[in-house]
């Protein structure tokens, strides 16, 4: 009897993570896409769950696809690539620190690398991230201005510059308006010289006397 | 210049399917004049302090209510409450799976897209599960098509969707590769 419950147990701990994973991924892909892709996306979420990554990456970007009539065999070509950002990403900000990073900050990283970010530049700004700032919001924050068309490095360079000079997470949070405020304000100023002008005004404010990193409430 | 006098690779720039660097040098001042008009329109986050003072104020007063000792609470003995937390724990052993809690407050958006021949908008993205049909823009007299939307903090990727079919980045936002040969464009809030 004693054997049953434990075995009985050891079957509600081990085995329904997986099953409720499964439901998870079938529900919410809904036949929205073809049988082919849903049980690959079932595949690939499987292995990312064990290995502590997000899934709703791979489920939305199988819903796009499908959305925008992408051949299925395309389709797949992106879920894997997908999947191996995810992994990549994982690996870059565990480099950054002990412990197993959460879910949000490793989707962040797989977007940063698909911006144009390096696995060092992840790294070096998860590095940069700590409390009070958020690593999945510095690494939006600086994949955006990639996307904006800063190129990563000045990008990287300003975020970090500000985080070293003690702004605030809002004032991080609020580079990419910025920038784009220095380009619809200056004549022919672009993303990178706008990017590069607040990094060096940043960089100013960390060199002037009695300046250091934000306290941990500072909002 | 009324909006429809734009040139034709003007319209495609604002359409988001030409960058500036594509039009010919006689246009970009015209290109970049066009957008500048469509950056001009408020994209900021809106954020509503009545509400947030309604919520506190509510907060408050269920704070300050009279309290009953715990298990007045529950009128329950503690000994039958042994089951319900065996029951729960096998429950969060069946649920556990990572997920991310968003923790800040939605975030009220505009999107706006110059589309003059265009007969229906819609909007396509990452907070309505990619559903072309989730969430149809309005059109203006001036053939601008807007919708506004309440969305959760995060980032968001979306396009628009004309007349059903012809997916178009935001040509006032950042884009990225979307893995597929297109752009995503990405909203940050």
């Amino acid at each position: 009897m004693k054997f049953f419950g434990g075995a009985l147990l050891l079957a509600i701990v081990a085995a329904p993570p997986t099953l409720a994973a499964q439901q998870d991924v079938s529900t919410r892909l809904g036949g929205r896409v073809p049988p082919a892709i849903a049980a690959l996306v079932q595949q690939l979420a499987n292995s990312a769950a064990a290995h502590g990554l997000p899934v709703d990456p791979l489920i939305q970007k199988a819903i796009e696809g499908s959305a925008k009539g992408v051949p299925a065999d395309r389709v797949a070509i992106a879920l894997r690539a997908l999947a191996g950002q995810l992994d990549a990403a994982a690996t870059d900000l565990r480099e950054a620190g002990p412990g197993q990073p959460d879910t949000d900050a490793i989707a962040a990283g797989a977007f940063a690398l698909n911006a144009g970010l390096s696995n060092r530049q992840v790294t070096t700004l998860a590095t940069a991230s700590r409390p009070p700032y958020s690593v999945a919001a510095t690494l939006r924050v600086t994949s955006t201005l990639a996307a904006m068309g800063v190129p990563a490095a000045n990008a990287v360079d300003l975020v970090t510059q500000v985080i070293a000079s003690g702004g605030a997470t809002t004032e991080v949070l609020g580079l990419p308006a910025q920038v784009m405020a220095g380009v619809s304000q200056g004549h022919g100023v672009t993303p990178a010289q706008a990017a590069a002008g607040l990094a060096r005004a940043a960089a100013a404010r960390a060199a002037a006397p009695g300046q250091s990193r934000p306290h941990p409430g500072k909002p | 210049m009324s909006a429809k006098d734009f040139h034709p690779q003007v319209k495609q720039l604002l359409d988001g399917e030409l960058t500036v660097a594509d039009l010919p040098p006689e246009l970009r001042a015209e290109g970049e004049a066009a957008l500048r008009i469509l950056a001009a329109v408020d994209r900021e986050p809106v954020t509503f302090p009545a509400l947030e003072t309604r919520v506190m104020a509510q907060l408050r007063r269920r704070a300050q209510a009279p309290r009953p000792g715990f298990w007045g609470r529950l009128r329950l003995r503690p000994w039958t409450l042994v089951p319900a937390f065996a029951a729960g724990a096998a429950l969060a052993l069946l649920l556990f799976r990572p997920i991310t809690t968003p923790t800040a407050s939605p975030v009220t958006v505009r999107f706006v897209l110059f589309a003059p021949d265009a007969h229906q908008v819609s909007l396509a993205g990452t907070f309505n599960q990619w559903d072309p049909a989730a969430t149809p823009l309005v059109r203006t007299g001036t053939g601008v098509w807007s919708a506004t939307l309440m969305l959760p903090a995060g980032q968001h990727q979306y396009a628009f969707v004309v007349d059903g079919a012809r997916w178009v980045a935001d040509p006032g936002a950042p884009a990225v590769d979307d893995g597929f040969g297109r752009r995503n464009s990405v909203l940050s809030l």
